[in-house]
């Protein structure tokens, strides 16, 4: 066959085609790499072990490769607002709106900047400690000693999940006493380490915490310094019950529930408690293709039929909570509309 | 009991160790980043085997920075600062075999010394360190930042740059994850996007170190390459075990010093080997050696900065929390196996524990072996001439920059304004050393200082918090008074001759 130009260009033509096939046919699918951004830089933090699940159980079931990057809040959503290709997603969890509805600087509105998807799972471990040695040693005492007008220092790191427990401990004690919610005081620190480090330096009454971070603290004898006691747990008690009757370590599941609505009350308004479930969730960019979220929206309900990441969550103390992509963007918005009332109903 | 040595084991904690030395050997990766990297592949691999993994790549990724801290005199990482005062004047003199070697022994000893102290009084270090509050690692922090005036050639330029580095560093958010408010300060309009989290630090340090001398070296015309007649290499090497005779003390001395900043959370493992050098310095007969290629400033430095590694494992292991960047990545191994990590945890995963013991022991060994058996082709670096160098250094401190953040093509444009603002201030007078300790002490400082008063409402506080306290403002006067001391004595001696 001689080679003509005729045939050169039908050739090329083919050729072109040929190579073009397969990125038209992937022009609306999960790029081959994808970078899972999340809101914490903590690698030993709920939000990058649940998330590494999750993109452990994509990546096997999608044959791609998702990798989890622990870069921040300010930072993960800077590279989610930078690529709308589909190579960046992100996983946070409720403190992505809480922080705007709490007013903390830079932060925006994620429902209007970006596109809220899946619900995974929740974290039921949110908690508030004290001393053991403390003269309080349940939120009975905290809000009592509240209304005689002493002073209950409490730390926690602003604008987020550990603010919003904060706020309810407040919202108490003034429907408690009016009044008494002065004696209430936020003391802002860093992570998990400095709430810690706040209370055995004796500069807080009561500390945000996890049950996963802090239940071998519970655990030491009276008389050492360190030891800690859970006095409430802001999960609803519904989801408690779905956690292993096991539990966390050497405090089962009923210990646990001993410390959450109802037996453990922070009340809302004098009739119901208030109750906070730390939920995970996708996050988009928001002129991202909507085919990706529809491939990912198909690829987890195929995951969480089979069951096997649930087993994964519950042995990392997760709660499987999977929202389709429809389903979780109205329960996310009707539940930040709900904490946007309660804020600022007790701010 | 030691069921978890296999093969396999074994070779995971020489092949982290490897590759953690390549990371610590190239300006911009890290310890941390190689950690962050392999961390996960520890799931599928099982907790022994990960942290097998991992712990090779943190003591190899720590170690490897004293190779281009001698040879190039780019600190690999931030903890490799101090190794680049003497290392690299020894290297340029032609004894860069004899530096990499005193560095790599000095570091084996830090690392086998912090590990004694790990396996044998974690525990009670831990109760310890939780003894230091705000009020107590902002003393550090200032102990630390005395060195500034111990480094500087002339006292009050040197204060001064280490002052303008604190100011640049806190430039950017007063970060909410610390404990501060979230506000931005000191960052022009317009610039938000850029200078929220302020200018990262291992961009600010690869500029000031690499692209600075680059610059000075173009200015004053490319040199050749060292021969390789010049170098003392092989059986022209001018080392021996012996020199190490005189150096027991500073040895011991440094790998505690590097021990107890590990233990101390939030701390930072630079403070470690610049507080080793410093004590290295007040307690030599001839300070004035120091900065000038003396052995004993990399023994402090290196063994510092390895007596780091099985420091911050303490607080990791009796509290659940990290004592340095690389171990707070480190923990994430623990919690992807579903395993907490508290005060409870040695006691109840003793086979956790020896493995992560015999792992640390086995990667300290494993990075002695292989830096020691490549030393002598390392040292010719050094041979390679200034124009083929200089631009790979180039490139390897551009592409370091530009992945230390994965992607953010500020950091190569900060690499590139602290380059040029290093070669300025040298001609101003600047000194560049105290500028980037202030630059990374800084944040720390601040927040430790600021959330002090916060707690205890007043300056007295820092005299009067505890005995710990004033220990440390004794050591504080005690450094500064020795600071200004050698400052007069070389001045004199400089209008002597």
């Amino acid at each position: 066959m001689s080679i003509t130009r005729r045939n050169l260009i039908v050739t090329g033509a083919a050729a072109t085609a040929a190579l073009a096939a397969p990125r038209i046919a992937r022009a609306q699918a999960l790029p081959r790499n994808v970078r899972l951004v999340i809101g914490s830089s903590s690698t030993g933090g709920d939000t990058y072990q649940n998330s590494a699940i999750v993109a452990d159980a994509l990546s096997e079931h999608l044959g791609i490769n998702m990798r989890v990057d622990a870069v921040g809040a300010s930072e993960a959503f800077r590279a989610l607002g930078r690529d709308s290709r589909g190579t960046t997603l992100m996983m946070f969890h409720d403190q992505s709106y809480l922080q705007q509805l709490y007013g903390v600087e830079g932060s925006e509105d994620p429902f209007a900047a970006y596109t809220v998807g899946q619900t995974v799972a929740i974290n039921p471990g949110n908690a508030y400690l004290v001393a053991k040695s403390s003269p309080y040693q349940t939120m009975e005492d905290v809000l009592a000693a509240a209304a005689n007008g002493e002073r209950i220092r409490v730390a926690i790191q602003p604008g987020g999940v550990s603010e919003i427990g904060f706020s309810a401990m407040v919202n108490a004690a003034k429907v408690r006493a009016p009044g008494s919610e002065a004696n209430i005081v936020a003391v802002n620190t860093g992570d998990q380490a400095d709430k810690n480090q706040a209370m055995w330096d004796g500069l807080a009454d009561v500390i945000n915490g996890s049950i996963q971070a802090n239940e071998q603290f519970t655990q030491l004898p009276d008389d050492d310094q360190r030891a800690m006691r859970f006095v409430w747990i802001t999960a609803r008690p519904e989801t408690l019950q779905q956690a292993p009757a096991e539990g966390m370590g050497n405090t089962t599941r009923d210990d646990l529930l001993r410390y959450a609505s109802p037996q453990t009350s922070v009340t809302l308004d004098g009739s119901q408690d208030f109750t906070f479930d730390k939920e995970f969730f996708f996050l988009y960019n928001s002129e991202m293709d909507t085919a990706i979220i529809d491939q990912v929206d198909a690829a987890l309900t195929e995951i969480y039929a089979a069951g096997a990441i649930q087993e994964r969550q519950l042995g990392s103390f997760f709660i499987p909570n999977f929202l389709n992509f429809a389903d979780a963007q109205a329960h996310l918005t009707a539940k930040r509309d709900t904490y946007a009332e309660v804020i600022a109903e007790i701010s | 009991m030691f069921e978890f040595i296999t093969p396999l084991f074994c070779l995971l904690i020489v092949a982290g160790t490897f590759a953690g030395i390549v990371f610590g050997a190239i300006p911009g990766l890290t310890a941390t980043m190689a950690v962050a990297v392999c961390l996960p592949l520890t799931y599928p691999l099982g907790l022994e085997n990960g942290l097998a993994l991992l712990l090779g790549l943190y003591v190899g990724g720590i170690s490897g920075g004293l190779v281009p801290a001698i040879l190039l005199g780019i600190p690999g990482t931030p903890s490799s600062i101090t190794t680049t005062f003497d290392g690299f004047p020894m290297a340029t003199a032609g004894e860069g075999e004899k530096a990499l070697r005193i560095g790599i022994v000095s570091s084996l000893v830090g690392g086998l010394v912090s590990l004694a102290i790990l396996f044998l009084f974690a525990p009670t270090l831990a109760d310890f360190a939780i003894e230091f509050s705000y009020v107590e690692k902002f003393l550090i922090i200032f102990f630390a930042l005395t060195v500034m005036a111990a480094l500087s050639k002339d006292l009050l330029l040197g204060i001064f740059s280490g002052m303008l580095g604190i100011f640049i560093s806190l430039i950017g958010q007063y970060d909410i994850n610390n404990g501060g408010n979230g506000h931005i300060r000191l960052v022009p309009d317009g610039w938000d996007y850029y200078l929220d989290t302020g200018f990262s630090l291992l961009p600010v340090l690869i500029g000031l170190f690499g692209l600075t001398a680059i610059l000075e070296q173009a200015e004053i015309g490319v040199p050749k390459g060292h021969s390789r007649e010049d170098l003392k290499v092989g059986s022209e090497s001018t080392f021996s075990f012996g020199i190490f005779r005189n150096q027991i003390g500073n040895l011991m001395r440094s790998s505690c010093i590097g021990t107890f900043v590990g233990i101390l959370p939030g701390v930072g493992g630079s403070a470690a080997s610049l507080l080793a050098y410093s004590n290295a310095k007040s307690f030599s007969r001839h300070p004035e050696t120091f900065g000038k290629g003396e052995p004993a400033g990399i023994v402090a430095s290196e063994a510092g900065n390895n007596g780091l590694t099985g420091g911050a494992l303490v607080p990791l292991l009796s509290l659940g929390i990290p004592g340095d960047s690389t171990t707070a990545i480190l923990i994430g191994a623990f919690t992807l196996q579903g395993i907490q990590v508290g005060p409870l945890f040695i006691g109840n995963n003793p086979d956790t524990w020896s493995a992560m013991i015999v792992a640390m022991l086995i990667a300290n060994i494993a990075m002695f072996l292989l830096m020691y058996l490549a030393i002598r082709h390392l040292a010719l670096v050094v041979t390679v001439p200034k124009h083929i160098l200089f631009p790979v250094i180039l490139m390897m401190c551009v592409v370091g920059a530009y992945t230390i953040n994965y992607g953010i093509i500020f950091d190569v444009w900060t690499l590139l304004i602290f380059g040029l603002f290093g070669w300025l201030a040298v001609k101003l007078r600047l000194e560049v050393a105290p500028f980037i300790i202030g630059f990374i002490l800084g944040p720390s400082a601040e927040i430790y200082f600021v959330k002090s008063l916060e707690s205890f409402g007043d300056v007295s506080i820092f005299f009067t918090k505890s005995w710990i306290a004033c220990v440390l403002w004794l050591l504080i006067i005690a450094s500064l008074a020795g600071s200004l001391y050698f400052s007069r004595r070389a001045k004199s001696e400089t209008a002597g001759e």
